[in-house]
């Protein structure tokens, strides 16, 4: 099915569009969708499972993902990375400061984390999560929005 | 000190949760799926290392 095709059958069967503004929100700070859509229980669930992965990811020593030169498996773990939206912006901040997190796009960031501490591959994998999980509350806005769930 | 099976409770038991808040909307739902996916992920987790142990 085409671009114009899928668009033919959403107006014809009246799903609403995707609502952009709502899936940024929803993407930049975790739970904030769900609370703006009145699903308050749930929008209090994914906030703190998604933040409380997120801490203990930093705890362990784990490594934020950031686009690193020769290693293309970085990109994926980059993308899982952004999937927790304003918390990845924060830890990269902390990480490389303000100005360093400008000067050093797009392959000179630091990740942190210690490659050699015991919990580095716990607290990468707690990251990854984190932002994975915040990609399908995302997703699980978009449905709630749209009338596809409840 | 890294307590390791702490750490894989403690992430079974996130998961689950958010599984189970992602998926279904009852209380019901949501309890049965979170003791099933949290059992799963611990038990199967114990089980594998299990099976691991022997390889180096």
């Amino acid at each position: 099915m085409t671009k114009e095709e899928a668009k033919a059958v959403e107006k014809a069967e009246n799903v609403p569009a995707v609502p952009w503004p709502l899936l940024i929100i929803s993407w930049l700070v975790p739970g904030l969708g769900h609370f703006m859509l009145g699903r308050k229980v749930r929008a209090f669930v994914f906030a703190g499972v998604v933040c409380a992965a997120f801490i203990t990811g930093v705890l362990l020593n784990g490594e934020i993902g950031v686009p690193q030169a020769g290693n293309p498996f970085s990109w994926l773990t980059t993308m899982a990375g952004l999937g927790n939206g304003v918390l990845y912006f924060l830890r990269l901040i902390w990480l490389n400061g303000v100005g360093g997190l400008f000067s050093s796009l797009p392959l000179g960031l630091s990740g942190g984390g210690d490659p050699a501490a015991l919990g580095f591959s716990y607290g990468k994998t707690f990251l990854i999560s984190a932002g994975l999980m915040n990609l399908l509350v995302v997703l699980d806005v978009c449905d709630i929005a749209r009338g596809l769930k409840r | 000190m890294i307590d390791h099976s702490l750490l894989m409770i403690w992430y079974a038991l996130l998961v689950s949760v958010f599984f189970a808040f992602l998926w279904r909307e009852d209380a019901k739902g949501r309890r049965n799926l979170f003791l099933k996916t949290f059992l799963i992920l611990v038990v199967g987790g114990i089980a594998l290392g299990w099976l691991m142990y022997p390889f180096p």
